[in-house]
């Protein structure tokens, strides 16, 4: 392999906890992550290194399993096991809870803001999704109930440019919605994997959605769009399978390069490349780096930073966060 | 003489296949009366707790529709307009038709409304002698 994926930094972020999740702020110059340890930490660059600026302790009672900055990057919204979402606002270095939106009846698996900021969605253990609409005044109110998953949804993403919301669940399926009337409805239900999708991500354009799973595969789903004005749905155009050992927890495309990484139960961290010339309704993925042992327990999530290109921060069960440099030769 | 015999032992060695007949025949009938007053309760039952349920949710909608038809503000608009969407789901809702294919699923879509109406109202959704809860125990991750 020519392509590298080289150790930048490693830090212990969530001592004796797992850290489940890692996101960038729109502008890169901050990390927030959480954990089993119920606390929200802030990290950011001093000099070489990435340091903690700012630890989040008191907004749940439970594990956070999920952080989601928006677009503003002055909010920051946290979905805890506690059945709640914190939202945070950003004062200069630190952040206060602004407000908690209540309603799931079990744990809040994963939140998400859409592109223009305007709507939030958030998703459960209790088979539902939830969007809100936030106004000038900073509240949040709930437009709409989704009952499309028949089990515990595990991931809610927003399309990058279109009011278009995506999920995946234990029931193997990935949905997606769009709004209807005033109300949020699932307007197509993407079946194929044949155990629980854990993340889901879509290309730079929008044009396609990549979902990895429990099967140990990682699909690529692509918008069809029949003319007639008609919503044809989304088809299965790639399966990568054969390359990861375990569970794929994350999948990540990189919205600079168009590389395509995952997070693997069996400790890897892989980054794919697209054969540009094959045929689009067909595409072809390379595994164009991969590090074995990246962390010494699951790697639970990968994200891309969002300016430069080809660094990519890890977590894993063990608390643990990574940052690497991915270089490929034609980036 | 030997044709008599023959009958007589026709009519031991048919004896099992006969009363297996006859006993299959009676136990049939048993059953099918049983079980048609089994089915009975339990449709009776499953019924009963759908229908307390979606009156439920009628009823705590008519109930705040009242509260809030006379206020004009943009927020009792919002809230307004979700419980006439509740109400509307709920009386589209074939309730005379138990074979309707659509049952499950526009359930949950009543259900679903009704949270949503209650997040608006910011009222808790601990309704659960009546209201069918989505979670159930065990571990998560």
């Amino acid at each position: 392999m020519k392509d590298t994926l080289a150790l930048v930094q490693k830090f212990n972020a969530h001592p004796d906890s797992r850290c489940w999740y890692v996101a960038w702020n729109p502008n890169g110059m901050l990390l927030a992550s959480c954990g089993g340890d119920r606390a929200i930490r802030i990290w950011g660059r001093e000099g070489d290194s990435w340091e903690c600026k700012t630890v989040l302790q008191d907004g749940h009672q439970r594990t956070v399993r999920k952080v989601a900055w928006s677009p503003c990057g002055n909010y920051l919204a946290s979905a805890s096991f506690d059945a709640t979402t914190c939202i945070w606002k950003k004062k200069n270095d630190d952040f206060e809870c602004l407000t908690v939106l209540e309603g799931h009846e079990n744990e809040v698996k994963c939140v998400a803001w859409a592109p223009s900021g305007n709507l939030l969605a958030t998703c459960s253990r209790d088979k539902s999704v939830w969007i809100w609409e936030v106004d000038e005044e900073d509240e949040y109110e709930c437009v709409s109930v989704v009952n499309a998953h028949t089990q515990d949804v595990k991931h809610v993403v927003w399309h990058p440019t279109q009011e278009l919301l995506a999920s995946c669940s234990y029931d193997n399926n990935v949905c997606v919605y769009k709004e209807e009337d005033d109300d949020w409805e699932c307007r197509a239900t993407l079946e194929g994997h044949t155990s629980t999708v854990w993340g889901l991500s879509f290309d730079p354009s929008g044009q396609r959605l990549a979902s990895c799973s429990d099967d140990r595969t990682v699909k690529i789903w692509k918008e069809c769009n029949t003319g007639e004005g008609a919503y044809a749905g989304w088809k299965c155009v790639c399966t990568l399978s054969g390359f990861h050992g375990r569970t794929v927890y994350d999948v990540a495309w990189c919205p600079l390069t168009g590389a395509l990484a995952t997070a693997c139960g069996d400790d890897g961290v892989r980054v794919f490349k697209e054969d540009e010339t094959a045929d689009p309704d067909q595409p072809i993925f390379f595994l164009s780096a991969h590090v074995p042992k990246a962390h010494a327990q699951d790697v639970n999530c990968i994200a891309w930073h969002p300016k430069e290109a080809g660094l990519l921060v890890s977590c894993s069960d063990n608390g643990e966060i990574a940052l690497w440099n991915y270089q490929s030769e034609n980036i | 003489m030997s044709r008599e015999s023959d009958d007589l032992f026709d009519c031991i060695v048919m004896a099992d296949d006969r009363f297996h007949v006859e006993g299959y025949r009676e136990g049939f009938n048993e059953g099918t009366r049983q079980g048609m007053i089994d089915g009975r309760k339990h449709g009776a039952s499953h019924g009963a707790k759908l229908s307390m349920e979606v009156s439920f949710y009628y009823g705590f909608g008519i109930t705040w529709k009242c509260l809030l038809q006379n206020n004009v503000d943009a927020k009792a608009r919002k809230r307004l307009k979700a419980l006439e969407s509740l109400l509307g789901l709920i009386q589209k809702f074939p309730h005379k038709d138990p074979q309707f294919e659509n049952l499950q699923e526009d359930m949950e879509k009543v259900r679903a409304k009704f949270r949503q109406v209650c997040s608006l109202l910011n009222v808790p959704t601990d309704f659960s002698d009546y209201v069918k809860s989505g979670g159930s125990g065990g571990m998560s991750f």
